[in-house]
């Protein structure tokens, strides 16, 4: 049948623009689109339409000021994988993180020490290892006044089970450690403690609502009951 | 283009996407889902969505911004979908002449000029035609779920949904 023979579900094409049609209906619609130039400019037309009222009516709100961090860190970590890896090595790191995405990092972590040089390692690892979220939001946290240089963190919030941070950190001093907390208005909570230094995760003990801030000091090895120095890093929730 | 680098692989073109329509993307969908926790997860997802079929966009088939806040509209419907609810801001029907009618003007991202504009030729609609938008929109409401919680002929949904978007669209993309 010729374009000009077939019928132009002209009709239609409105409530196919706003999502409106029935299943079987956006199904036909859509094949039609698929082969026919008229009509995709005339829902190029509606849509311009529509979106264009829907920015009008968009809510007024600033969003987190770390979104944007999150969503560049998030595929700039991707682009460092892909270069340096090979096809198998991309399909593989790719799969979805399963349930203990935890665990499920810090073997990608010792892959990744094994498999990279030195200079690159240090340059893309944190990169990496954000990569390796595949299902869930990152918060970036900010570094704060008496943070070492190149401290940098973010917060994964899975969309099931427990929140967990991603660190690059210094090696804390003897009887020292790194402590997360969860800060519910002003009141600080332990939410988990790292000797580590270099890139590692804590994941965080203590429940994470909306509105919390997440924060790291450097208290003894044993652990605080409330923070002894000032944030290194902190981000809100 | 902005939309080629980013399906180069650039991740910075990412944040210049996001520093242009990062906002109304955001406001969008803080309408669309129950609260801003909702939103920012949902535009993470939306600007991934992105990421993965930007080789996809056809500039001859639409603006960036279209583009862009149709993925964002699809990844809040999904999201509606798998968490099984529309969300605690689901849209009721007394509500629904408010939602276009009373569109909260964002300056930062809309020309003023050209957002009262918008704004009138929304507000000139015919208000069964202006809810019937309002539902499907926001509310993500199929014209058969309209009709039967409006106790409306289908018939008469659709023709209102069809005359809406008709009137929208002489006074939107013809007067550019």
């Amino acid at each position: 049948m010729s374009m000009a023979e077939e019928r132009h579900p002209t009709e239609d094409l409105p409530a196919y623009t706003l999502g409106a049609l029935d299943e079987a209906e956006r199904i036909a619609v859509a094949a039609h689109l698929e082969t026919c130039d008229r009509c995709a400019h005339d829902l190029a037309q509606f849509e311009d339409a529509l979106y264009e009222a829907a920015a009008v009516g968009a809510v007024r709100a600033d969003p987190p000021r770390d979104l944007r961090t999150g969503i560049v860190l998030r595929h700039r970590a991707r682009v460092a994988r892909s270069t340096e890896w090979g096809t198998r090595a991309r399909e593989w790191l790719a799969r979805p993180v399963p349930l203990a995405v935890p665990l499920a990092l810090a073997v990608l972590l010792v892959l990744s020490f094994v498999a990279v040089g030195t200079a690159r390692r240090e340059a893309d690892t944190y990169a990496r290892a954000l990569a390796g979220v595949a299902d869930g939001r990152v918060v970036a946290l900010g570094p704060q006044k008496n943070a070492p240089a190149d401290a940098r963190g973010a917060l994964v919030i899975p969309r099931s089970g427990d929140a967990y941070l991603v660190l690059e950190l210094s090696s804390p001093p003897n009887g020292k450690a790194w402590e997360a907390w969860v800060i519910k208005g002003q009141r600080p909570v332990a939410a988990g403690l790292s000797g580590s230094g270099g890139l590692f995760t804590i994941v965080l003990s203590a429940p994470l609502g909306a509105g919390d801030v997440v924060a790291i000091t450097l208290e003894p090895a044993v652990g605080s009951s409330a923070p002894t120095s000032d944030p290194v890093l902190a981000g809100g929730t | 283009m902005l939309v080629e680098r980013i399906a180069a692989g650039n991740a910075e073109a990412l944040g210049d996407l996001y520093d242009r329509y990062g906002r109304v993307a955001f406001g969008m969908l803080y309408r669309m889902l129950p609260g801003p926790e909702a939103a920012e997860e949902v535009t993470q997802d939306a600007f991934h969505a992105v990421w993965r079929r930007a080789d996809s966009y056809r500039p001859e088939r639409g603006r960036v911004r279209t583009w862009l806040l149709a993925i964002c509209r699809n990844a809040a419907i999904d999201w509606r979908r798998t968490r099984g609810k529309r969300g605690e801001r689901e849209v009721s029907f007394d509500a629904a002449p408010e939602l276009l009618a009373d569109a909260k003007v964002d300056e930062q991202v809309v020309d003023a000029l050209r957002a009262e504009r918008v704004r009138k030729a929304v507000a000139e609609l015919p208000a069964e035609q202006r809810d019937v938008l309002s539902l499907a929109f926001w509310g993500g409401y199929s014209q058969s779920e309209i009709a039967a919680r409006t106790n409306t002929p289908l018939g008469t949904v659709k023709s209102r949904v069809r005359l809406g978007m008709t009137k929208l669209r002489e006074r939107l993309v013809d007067e550019r």
